[in-house]
């Protein structure tokens, strides 16, 4: 209960803030790309500073963003890479094609330096990504990113889904707060003072009302929106696209340059003359790399292969 | 089922009723993602959202329990801070297809043929989607090391199944129950 | 003689779902420019009309038309409702529902939206709409942090956006506070007088309404219009009491003072000519000697002592708040939205705790109580009963927290029970909850509250959106749990009705403060406190000044009288 969420209703007052919905989402998609594009680290680097940069000319209450930035993203990914640790300890040498060992626990468990290099190049993609979302989401207006999505070419009417759902989004937060607080006073315990089992049963008794209320109300949206007129013509105008500032037209162009490197990068060096692994790394020459089959290394795969063999 | 009913149950009808319930739910799926967890152990919770295209498809079909599930997951992870992560909203949106389809056919009868219907599509659903799509996405996409994505996978539809079987198959009952038309009602 | 703008001859409508039609016969001439009052109780049929005049029927609701309806020229059954939307603009009862963009501009533009209108003719149309509303300031507001008055006048400037030639208002106060409604009404006429438009409206809050001057009042029941007359002619006859319409309180009053209704002007106290009959007759009316409604004395059940609250650490929701209820009060808490009524009611539940104070529970401190254990001493209901309710079956949604409690089988059966009869759903009891009506849920959730067996009530807006039939019947139960089962009732509420007719006292909140604890006639004869709550004057304060009387206890007497009535029947 006590993330907050980050939603921003009203355009802030920085160079970000006033770019057009469609700039903003243009931008977000192909950074996007750009991001999932690689796992080159001096490509994410790069990447993450734009985005880190963006944030930051934002001018942003950093106090929630740092919040999530500990909580919810480096616990998911610690917790991934001991786990990772546990079950793949040789996850280096598939992605980065060589295995120098620096502690060994046992066979199957050790850590070596590539190990190490693998989940910092891991966590710098995520952390590139973490940042545009949150760049985006700081810039970005809910109807904005209806509109821009519009631009972008997505129908209409998956647009109002977009841009309804932020509307209701804060309204529905209250109902479920209110729901739950009169059912605590009914008696519900929700705590972990009930066994799994309870609280699974419990939460009907929660999320019954919260839907009835929150389905309740479609008629009468669906009502306004039909006696203004919506779904009228095949198109619609959006009073959230306003006119392009000075600014638009630059991060325009830089958006299509950054497209057309992410389009040449993946022609040139993930189709044609592919990097023999994933993972480019400074202390592993190309020649040096050793190719495994990553299908190999799955548990599932090793148990058959177990079986066969004895 | 004709036809024009399994049309219905897949594709639904997108009249403003439908935009509106869908949006509604993508926003409850918002809400829920980042409130409504049911804490099983320390740091990990079972999320109800994944009751929204139960709800969804049991009253719209199919294609709009799968489209409020994926906005859904989406807008959650916007506004959660989560970070996009594509490889599973894509995940959800396939599991909520088949999840959706079985709570459209149980809504229709409330029978024991459709609720066992209802359990495979579940099981299968979310197989398939965190088994393959998944799966295959996150490789793509972040090269992921797969055997943790599995286990992930696993504990996901594991989960998953079991809020639409043991919550949503009692909110489907009183869905099925309250919505049905009533006659003869007579004061004892 | 002029053309009718709408024209329903010999209409009728049946949704598809129904066995019967819920409009009959209707005919029904409404002229271009005119003001008219549609008038009924829930159920009679108004809103379904307003819906055949706009389009929703047959676009949004099947169903079989029977006769015609002709719109401006156009016959609704085979029009679009996308042109009807041209020459009608529908401004709904549902004033958060009916705001679906995110900002106050973007809302205004929907309609241009959906016409393709480029952004860059928008603009303007934004602007002049905004400002004839009185909301030139807020266009880049959103929402969620407007009043249900502003939201409302966002929804006027909305419809106007296609410039329209009729305006319909589905319960235009149904979701506003006294003052905001009162502010509605007069915005409403000026726009009619200003822009000469006809303007169509549905309440069942007739006194409200005409605060400014209608031209007609259709009254409408069981679906067929029972009455087509002038305003005064309306208050003249005994139809209203027939069809179940409150009057206006001070008609009320000159009807307890045996006054003649002749007078001039009877339905604007204002312009009221009252004849020296009956002003001497409600002057003596007024100063006549009666029993006091006595005070209670019994020992205090809650008491709030230098309460303070805040959400975040910057702003106090509350500030040092202190009050005590006595067992079997009837209490006000008035107030405002976001004035703090709302946050007290939590502190007593135990949802949120008091940054500093203490609250007594019937001796106890309730820092030392659970949620639950605060919950088996007050019951607190929510404003919308469908927020409440789980279980499928009346029975069963009384008996949820029992259950959840495993309470033995016969003890339960036993509370149950009790709760259903007292709330008169006891020969319901195996019902469906889905086929009651909104007054009925109502009752079950007070029900469901009952079977717990706490001492105090807080019920949040009982009556809100409710039409006077069944105010009266929630009143009546939630007297009888008062005065038979002695329990003490909190009312949080707008519902200047409630407080005069089933309070003992008020406590008034303003700004997190609390500015008045006192009996319900003195509060409201308070101007201060009337502005700072976001009250009106009633119109026995007004009836007073003009008879030159003290209000306090002009307004005294009447509640006196009232329950002299009451305890007599």
């Amino acid at each position: 209960m006590n993330n907050k969420l980050i939603i921003n209703y009203t355009p802030g007052p920085t160079m970000m803030h006033k770019l057009t919905g469609f700039t903003k989402v243009f931008l977000f998609a192909v950074m996007s790309a750009a991001i999932i594009s690689t796992f080159d680290i001096r490509l994410l680097v790069p990447l993450l500073i734009i985005n880190v940069i963006e944030i930051v000319s934002m001018k942003p209450d950093y106090k929630p963003i740092v919040v999530m930035f500990a909580i919810t993203f480096v616990t998911v990914t610690l917790v991934g890479n001991i786990m990772l640790f546990f079950v793949s300890p040789g996850v280096g040498l598939t992605n980065v094609g060589a295995e120098h060992v620096i502690w060994r626990i046992s066979d199957k468990l050790y850590l070596s330096k590539e190990f190490l290099w693998y989940i910092f190049v891991f966590f710098i993609k995520r952390t590139a990504s973490f940042a545009s979302v949150i760049a985006f989401a700081l810039a970005t207006t809910p109807s904005e990113f209806a509109s821009g999505l519009n631009k972008c070419g997505l129908n209409y009417k998956i647009c109002t889904i977009v841009s309804l759902a932020y509307r209701t989004i804060p309204d529905i937060a209250n109902d479920f707060i209110n729901i739950r607080n009169s059912m605590m006073m009914r008696g519900v315990e929700l705590s972990k003072k009930a066994s799994v089992g309870k609280r699974l049963k419990n939460t009907v008794l929660i999320l019954v009302p919260l839907i009835f209320t929150a389905f309740g109300k479609v008629g009468n949206i669906a009502n306004a929106m039909d006696l203004r007129g919506y779904g009228k013509h095949k198109k619609r105008t959006w009073y959230a696209e306003h006119e392009k500032t000075r600014w638009d037209p630059v991060i325009r162009a830089l958006t299509v340059l950054l497209l057309a490197l992410t389009l040449y990068y993946i022609i040139r060096y993930r189709i044609i003359d592919p990097y023999p692994v994933d993972y480019w790394c400074p202390w592993v020459p190309r020649e040096e790399i050793q190719q495994t089959n990553a299908i190999d290394t799955l548990f599932i795969i090793k148990w058959i292969k177990r079986l066969k063999g004895e | 089922m004709s036809n024009k009913n399994v049309g219905k149950s897949l594709v639904g009808v997108w009249n403003t009723k439908t935009i509106v319930a869908v949006a509604i739910g993508a926003a409850l799926f918002g809400v829920l993602m980042n409130y409504g967890g049911i804490p099983v152990f320390t740091n990990t919770s079972l999320t109800t959202a994944m009751i929204v295209p139960v709800v969804v498809g049991a009253m719209y079909g199919a294609l709009p329990a799968a489209v409020a599930a994926g906005v859904g997951n989406v807008i959650a992870d916007l506004i959660g801070g989560w970070g996009l992560w594509f490889d599973w909203s894509i995940g959800n949106l396939c599991a909520a297809c088949f999840v959706g389809l079985g709570a459209y056919m149980l809504m229709n009868r409330f029978s024991t043929k459709n609720v066992v219907i209802y359990i495979v599509l579940c099981v299968l659903g979310n197989g398939l989607a965190f088994g393959v799509v998944t799966p295959i996405l996150t490789a793509v996409f972040y090269g992921s090391e797969l055997n943790v994505t599995f286990i992930q996978a696993i504990y996901g539809s594991l989960s998953n199944i079991l809020v639409e079987v043991v919550v949503g198959l009692p909110v489907l009952y009183l869905l099925s129950k309250r919505t049905a038309a009533r006659t003869n009602l007579e004061e004892e | 003689m002029k053309e009718p703008i709408i024209s329903f001859k010999n209409f009728g409508f049946r949704y598809k779902q129904q066995k019967n039609p819920t409009l009959f016969d209707i005919d029904l001439d409404i002229y271009p420019g005119e003001k008219i009052l549609i008038l009924g109780a829930s159920g009679s049929g108004k809103t379904t009309l307003c819906n055949c005049i706009n389009g929703l029927i047959p676009f949004s609701y099947e169903g079989e038309i029977t006769g015609t309806c002709t719109v401006n020229g156009t016959e609704t059954s085979s029009a679009s409702i996308f042109r009807l939307s041209d020459s009608v603009g529908t401004v709904l009862q549902d004033t958060d529902a009916q705001f679906v963009g995110l900002s106050v501009g973007e809302d205004i533009a929907f309609s241009m939206e959906n016409d393709m209108v480029p952004r860059a003719e928008m603009l303007p149309v934004i602007e002049k709409n905004a400002s004839m509303v009185g909301m030139q300031d807020f266009i880049g507001h959103v929402p969620f942090n407007l009043s249900g008055g502003q939201k409302q006048k966002v929804a006027i400037a909305g419809v106007f956006g296609n410039d329209v030639e009729i305006l319909i208002f589905d319960e235009p106060l149904a979701s506003l506070d006294p003052q905001m409604g009162m502010t509605a009404v007069e915005l409403i006429d000026d726009i009619s007088k200003e822009t000469g438009k006809t303007v169509i409206i549905i309440e069942h809050r007739l006194e409200d309404v005409l605060h400014r001057h209608v031209d007609r009042i259709i009254l409408m029941s069981a679906g067929r219009i029972v009455a087509d007359m002038s305003p005064d002619d309306l208050l003249r006859s005994s139809l209203l009491s027939e069809y179940g319409i409150r009057e206006p309180l001070y008609l009320t009053a000159m009807k307890y003072a045996g006054c003649s209704l002749d007078d001039n002007n009877l339905c604007d106290l204002d312009a009221l000519e009252l004849s020296s009959d009956n002003k001497e007759r409600l002057k003596a009316f007024f100063t006549e000697e009666r029993e006091a409604v006595k005070e209670n004395t019994n020992e205090p059940v809650v008491t709030f002592s230098d309460v303070s609250y805040s959400y975040d650490s910057r702003k106090k929701v509350l500030r040092d708040i202190s009050f005590e209820i006595r067992r079997g009060e009837r209490i006000a808490i008035i107030g405002r939205n976001g004035a703090g009524k709302s946050t007290a009611a939590k502190l007593l539940c135990g949802i949120i705790r008091p940054d500093a104070g203490t609250i007594m529970l019937e001796g106890t401190d309730t820092s030392t109580l659970s949620v639950k254990e605060i919950g088996e001493k007050v019951g607190y209901v929510m404003q919308d009963p469908n927020t409440m309710i789980v279980k499928d079956i009346i029975k069963d949604e009384v008996g949820l927290a029992l259950e959840i409690r495993s309470i033995p089988q016969d003890e339960a059966e036993r509370r149950i029970n009790t709760a259903l009869e007292t709330c008169g759903l006891y020969r319901m009891r195996n019902w469906p909850v889905d086929s009651i009506s909104y007054g009925q849920k109502k009752r079950v959730t007070v029900a469901s509250m009952m079977a717990i067996e706490p001492d105090i009530f807080v019920l949040d807006e009982p009556t809100a959106g409710q039409d006077y039939h069944s105010y009266t019947e929630i009143m009546k139960f939630v007297n009888t749990l008062n005065r038979e089962y002695g329990k003490t009732i909190l009312f949080i509420t707008h519902d200047m009705h409630l407080a005069i007719e089933n309070t003992d006292r008020a406590i008034v909140f303003s700004d997190g403060e609390l500015i008045a604890s006192d009996r319900v006639f003195s509060v409201l004869a308070d101007p201060d406190v009337i502005s700072r709550a976001s009250l009106k004057q009633t119109s026995l304060y007004t009836l007073a000044v003009k008879l030159g009387l003290d209000p306090e206890s002009t307004i005294r007497h009447f509640i006196e009288y009232e329950r002299e009535v009451e305890s007599l029947e």
